[in-house]
């Protein structure tokens, strides 16, 4: 994100991703966030399939999600090991994702994509007062990465990344942690 | 110890980074089919990398096979000149489901490490191994280099005992665990099974490859069942002996567990779980009333041979409603012909069943089998996830063969007892 206004009471923590919420609940599943019938070798067929059986969301596919900041609860992402259901949030561009927890193989996929994710088991009790479009902060304090949510709300901390995702996420992904780019 | 850590423990090399709790690990199968292996195809070849261990590659065709449409069929072809061209042995194309077609292979044994290119390759841990599924970049990166990072989870100990009544099978117990842990209760940890119960009528290895199917979908990240006389016997059947040796129980009774649940067989009734969520159990029976338009006997999770006994038992000589969809899928073709052999295709065919070739079919809302707006299917499938099999509007129960051929004979959900 380029967006680096301070929010309002002044951050003792430089805000390393700004943008405003794309908000859901618990237990979203991988075929609520991405169908099968979306499944293709073919990105535009991929990114029209993005939420199209999430309640609420199934028409956001055909809005602007540029710079969302992904919201959630408990077990985001629990089902489909289909690497397309996290390959979507990127041509979506989303820019992040907060979770109270994740389900392990769609953790694992959007890391391994170089879309940073966020663990945050605070988040459980704020969740229900984050309205959708509110303004997310993630950034680094002097007691570890913290998000905040919305103007002037109490930092919460974020989970610290064991060494191996932190490495991962240094270098955009896991084929650039390996070095199995482009040669 | 538990198993799964004893069995990392033995596998895991040098850790990836200093200090991480993830170390390299190389499994020495690694289970693929074309919806998942499709996407890394072109990123291999750009790397400039080739799969380094053919010979460990398990590569099925279940997805869209046969396809049933122009652009599935050109990501089979991709798929399949992959394979070809990387010198992966093609036997297992296009046999059945790739998770049955890995538990009836000789190289699926107790101990083996196991990663596959699937969320429920945690089936394959109903024989005493480690299995666990990972997404596609993993498996590029595994395939070009024959490792994968990985951590020791921490274990969950779910003994079952008492006495497993008529007419619950496998399906209940998973749904009891669904119901124990939920969508996520068991994130990030192994469920480790203990059989318990009678031996006179234990749990039989199709309920355990249902156990383990399912234990993904409470968030574990592998199922393992501890091998005992029953997996003995089945490796017996498979492969013409089994190793016996190795004291997997006492491991199993050392106490490194974060939990243990007890669950006594003896007062369960047939399950289901309600639309929207494998993990909202109800009793069968207080799911009745609502009308039904399709049942499904099929999947992973409850298309094995035992399943479609069962279906074949309720329905032998009856016949279901005029107008609703049975749709019956062999996990595999081994499924299919002994199906065949024992007449069972034949009494599901007379009672009205459509039988389809084995693939994943109408589980993963791909084919031969979807839903429209408004209606009902009964399934013996793992997940029934708002969408899961087509409409967004249909509804999907998950139960038992036998409660999804009750159900089928009634025209609703109901309890197979009544």
């Amino acid at each position: 994100m380029t967006e680096q206004e301070p929010i309002s009471t002044a951050p003792v923590w430089l805000p390393r991703i700004v943008g405003p919420a794309l908000r859901f609940g618990d237990d979203v599943n991988t075929d609520e966030l991405h169908p099968s019938r979306f499944y293709s070798l073919d990105d535009t067929t991929v990114r029209s399939g993005f939420l199209r059986a999430a309640e609420g969301h199934e028409r956001r596919a055909d809005s602007n999600l540029t710079g969302r900041v992904v919201i959630a609860g408990r077990n985001f992402g629990i089902g489909s090991s289909r690497e397309t259901g996290a390959r979507v949030f990127l041509l979506h561009g989303i820019v992040a994702v907060v979770a109270v927890s994740f389900a392990r193989i769609f953790y694992r996929n959007v890391m391994n994509l170089g879309l940073p994710a966020f663990t945050c088991p605070g988040l459980a009790a704020d969740l229900d007062h984050v309205a959708d479009g509110a303004t997310i902060a993630i950034g680094e304090s002097p007691f570890g990465t913290v998000l905040q949510l919305g103007d002037g709300r109490d930092a919460i901390a974020v989970s610290p990344l064991d060494p191996y995702w932190e490495a991962v996420a240094t270098a955009g992904g896991l084929e650039a942690f390996l070095r199995l780019g482009p040669s | 110890m538990s198993l799964t850590r004893r069995i990392l423990d033995a596998r895991a090399g040098e850790e990836v980074v200093p200090g991480s709790a993830y170390r390299w690990v190389e499994p020495e199968l690694v289970l693929g089919h074309e919806a998942t292996i499709a996407l890394l195809i072109d990123r291999l070849a750009r790397s400039g990398r080739r799969v380094r261990f053919p010979d460990r590659c398990f590569f099925a065709a279940d997805h869209f096979t046969p396809p049933a449409s122009a652009e599935r069929a050109g990501i089979l072809k991709r798929y399949l000149d992959f394979v070809e061209d990387q010198g992966i042995a093609t036997r297992h194309l296009f046999k059945g489901i790739s998770h049955q077609i890995l538990v009836e292979d000789p190289r699926c044994l107790p101990g083996a490490v196991i990663a596959g290119a699937d969320s429920h390759t945690t089936t394959a841990g109903a024989v005493g191994a480690f299995a666990a599924g990972f997404g596609s970049t993993d498996i590029l990166c595994l395939l070009a280099t024959g490792r994968v990072a990985m951590r020791v989870p921490d274990a969950v100990r779910f003994r079952f005992y008492g006495t497993l009544p008529a007419w619950v099978s496998g399906k209940d117990l998973a749904l009891v665990m669904m119901r124990h842990f939920g969508e996520g209760g068991a994130g990030y940890r192994s469920i480790e099974f203990i059989d318990d119960t009678d031996p006179g009528r234990p749990i039989d290895m199709a309920s355990r490859f249902t156990l383990c199917n399912m234990a993904v979908d409470c968030g574990a990240k592998n199922g393992l069942f501890v091998p005992d006389e029953v997996t003995w016997r089945y490796l017996e059947g498979r492969d013409g002996n089994a190793d016996r040796s190795g004291d997997w129980r006492a491991f199993a009774d050392d106490p490194d567990y974060v939990e243990q649940v007890e669950i006594d067989v003896s007062t369960l009734v047939p399950l289901v779980a309600r639309p929207g969520s494998p993990s909202d159990i109800i009793p069968a029976a207080e799911a009745d009333g609502e009308r039904v338009h399709q049942v499904f006997i099929g999947s992973c999770a409850g298309g094995r041979l035992e399943d479609l006994r069962d279906a074949a038992e309720v329905l032998k000589g009856r016949q279901v409603p005029g107008t609703l969809r049975l749709v019956v899928t062999p996990a595999s073709q081994k499924v299919y012909l002994d199906a065949m052999r024992e007449g069972l295709i034949e009494t599901l065919i007379a009672a009205g069943a459509m039988v389809t070739a084995s693939a994943c079919g109408a589980c993963g809302g791909i084919d031969k089998g979807l839903l429209g707006a408004g209606e009902v299917c009964v399934s013996t499938s793992n997940r029934n996830f708002r969408g899961r099999m087509g409409s967004v509007d249909a509804r999907i129960y998950l139960a038992s063969a036998r409660t999804a051929a009750a159900s089928a004979l009634a025209g609703r959900v109901v309890d197979p007892r009544f």
